[in-house]
């Protein structure tokens, strides 16, 4: 009986333990300072003398970007008269971008932990109401949107986002559903000057390489900026880096470390990256599909790998298919060990190029490439 | 030359007299035309030109409430990015404008009849066609119009068009606050319309307080001062923005009503009906000199 009663007791412990780290749906009992959302010292249920939004407080700690829903309708705002059908709401899309500027609060500018507040659980519907303080729901949806909108787009046109209902529609009306957004153009070379700086007047970037070969998200480079820093293809891409130029890069690159400078810092205006001319290490031949990463590893390091084959691979004598290499061997050499033809003259393994005349005896003609000890395939 | 004198002092009595009736009148008119006595729940609208987005949307609906073929609606975002500075006319009696073309995003400032709480058009209308209504709206009968277009001289914002294009019957327009729809508890049509808000509609008193809050609020956003509040005695419509108004959007105009001047005259002459009774009785004094003069002359 004792051990039953424990048991039930600890049962209880448990999932009492587990209660407490839910979020309590009482906002009282969240971790908030009252005079977040009251004005006076002791609001009560008659009285709860809210105070306004607190559009800076906010916070969103719900989800992450990935969670949201990938599309809204927003189709709970009508006016007097139904003139534009109902937005289809990129959410996620705006989310991910959101991700490079202010984040959700951008928007979501009142969450106290726990469930997303929805727009309309403060914003009321009516137009005709008591409260001129905060807008109504048509009108801060609308803020919302063409407060980043406006900054880039000359025209604000309503049909960048609605459709016409039938009624409105004229001869020059367009029939297609939804022309959101322009896509926003990535610049494929910069090349800034560099004024103040004693090495190298010029810093070249290549964006293009950043994102197709290096494999980079927006985000990763593209912190704490604003819309129109993309948007505006009118805005001088400059003026737009301040003072501290180096911040976009410092994810990636050593900016402190003096020896580094000359590798973005030059005179001329560089080339577009290439692995060998970079490098010395070819990567056409073999690697050309694999992405950055796939060999350097380590996330944000691209330091010189080994360029021993087994450095990465982990083949040996047993599961090696000579095939890849682009020679397929033939029956007399199927057999061999490595060693017997990729030795170098110390007796080492190497790659670079096979020794026949371990075997062969090169006065009678035995010469690669003349005489392979296969078939190439490709 | 006795008679001669007679005859004039007549004359100047009989003038008086009419004078006198006319004062009895006057001050009546002239209290309810623009100096009556003002609701304090008459309504005003606070136009946000900071918020405003220039679509154009208000045109449209105006012109739609007021049976004004209105067009495409897909039009309207282009009319405001010409730069040019459009007015009121009798068939838009509402506009927005963008001030300073050069400057993305500056203030569009939408004009129409600024609804004055003390209106130099009504002081100016001698029919009487043109009322202070209860609710704050400036309205007009268009039956008691003569057309006389005093209206259009007096307004300090030149807000009242004419049709000059009809031979027959042309009218005056002008904005009328949407009267006959906030009669029904309607929004003005613009206000209604509005996408982002940037026209708030309520009682002047309260826009006046919330006009404030907002520049409070946010003091590096606005401009310090709320166009409308005491220029020409307050207007119901009232505009924030980010940059001065006067002199780029509006006149500089002082803060005394704008039919003060001549309706101060007006007044002044016939204060407590003080004057027209001291003229009589100086003019009185005059008779009766001259008569007891004419009398000891006679003898």
């Amino acid at each position: 009986m004792k051990k039953l009663i424990y048991l039930i007791l600890l049962g209880f412990l448990i999932s009492s333990s587990f209660a407490q780290k839910k979020i309590s749906k009482l906002h009282s009992k969240q971790n908030l300072e009252c005079s977040t959302c009251h004005a006076c010292e002791i609001p009560t249920k008659t009285n709860p003398c809210l105070a306004l939004c607190p559009r800076e407080k906010g916070n969103v700690t719900a989800h992450k970007v990935g969670d949201a829903p990938e599309v809204f309708e927003i189709n709970n705002i009508q006016g007097e008269k139904d003139i534009y059908g109902s937005v289809n709401f990129l959410h996620k899309a705006h989310a991910e971008m959101s991700e490079m500027g202010e984040g959700c609060t951008a928007c979501h500018h009142y969450n106290p932990p726990g469930e997303i507040v929805k727009c309309s659980n403060c914003h009321e519907t009516d137009r005709n109401k008591v409260d001129i303080q905060m807008p109504d729901l048509k009108s801060a949806y609308h803020r919302q949107c063409m407060d980043c909108h406006s900054k880039w787009e000359e025209e604000s046109k309503c049909e960048n986002c609605h459709t016409l209902n039938d009624n409105y529609k004229s001869a020059i009306s367009p029939t297609e559903i939804v022309k959101v957004y322009k896509l926003v153009e990535h610049p494929a070379t910069k090349v800034y000057e560099t004024g103040e700086c004693k090495r190298g007047k010029v810093a070249t970037f290549h964006h293009n390489d950043h994102i197709e070969l290096f494999g980079l998200e927006c985000v990763d480079c593209h912190q704490d900026e604003s819309c129109q820093s993309c948007h505006n293809q009118k805005l001088d891409f400059k003026k737009t880096v301040d003072g501290s130029n180096h911040s976009r890069c410092v994810s990636c690159h050593d900016t402190e470390n003096k020896n580094q400078c000359a590798k973005c810092h030059t005179d001329k205006e560089t080339k577009p990256f290439n692995h060998f001319a970079n490098t010395g290490f070819d990567i056409n031949k073999y690697h050309s599909k694999n992405t950055c990463n796939s060999c350097h590893t380590k996330k944000g390091s691209y330091k010189g790998l080994n360029s021993q084959c087994q450095s990465c691979h982990t083949w040996d004598e047993e599961n090696f298919n000579h095939t890849i290499t682009g020679l397929k061997l033939d029956e007399n050499h199927i057999d061999n060990s490595c060693s017997d033809c990729h030795e170098d003259e110390d007796g080492n393994l190497s790659y670079k190029k096979p020794l026949c005349t371990n075997c062969h005896d090169e006065d009678e003609g035995f010469v690669v490439p003349k005489n392979l000890p296969g078939k190439k395939v490709k | 030359m006795s008679q001669n004198r007679r005859d004039f002092l007549k004359t100047f009595a009989a003038i008086g007299t009419t004078a006198a009736t006319l004062t009895a009148v006057s001050p009546k008119v002239a209290k309810a035309s623009s100096r009556g006595e003002l609701s304090v729940d008459r309504n005003g609208v606070l136009v946000d030109t900071t918020t405003c987005i220039g679509c154009g949307k208000c045109e449209w609906a105006c012109k739609t409430a007021h049976h004004i073929e209105p067009g495409n609606i897909e039009d309207y975002s282009t009319k405001l990015t010409d730069g040019s500075q459009r007015r009121p006319s009798e068939d838009a009696l509402t506009v927005v404008n963008q001030i300073d073309k050069s400057v993305m995003n500056s203030d569009k400032v939408k004009l129409q009849c600024m609804h004055c709480d003390h209106p130099a058009c009504v002081s100016a209308c001698i029919v009487g066609a043109i009322k202070k209504q209860e609710n704050g709206a400036v309205t007009w009968d268009t039956d008691v119009c003569i057309g006389c277009r005093y209206c259009m001289i007096a307004c300090p914002f030149q807000i009242p068009a004419f049709e000059y294009h009809k031979a027959l019957d042309p009218k005056i327009a002008k904005c009328d606050f949407c009267y006959d729809r906030t009669q029904e508890g309607k929004l003005p049509a613009c206000a209604e319309i509005c996408p982002v808000g940037a026209l708030t509609y309520g009682t002047r008193e309260e826009l006046v307080i919330e006009a404030k809050r907002r520049i409070e609020k946010n003091p590096e956003k606005y401009h310090d001062h709320v166009f409308g509040e005491h220029e020409v005695g307050g207007t119901s419509w009232l505009y924030l923005a980010e940059n001065s108004l006067v002199e780029t959007v509006f006149p500089k105009l002082g803060t005394n009503p704008a039919p003060g001047v001549s309706e101060s005259i007006q007044h002044g002459l016939f204060a407590y009906f003080v004057p027209p009774v001291a003229l009589y009785a100086l003019l009185g004094g005059v008779m009766w000199l001259s008569k007891t003069k004419e009398n000891e002359g006679g003898h």
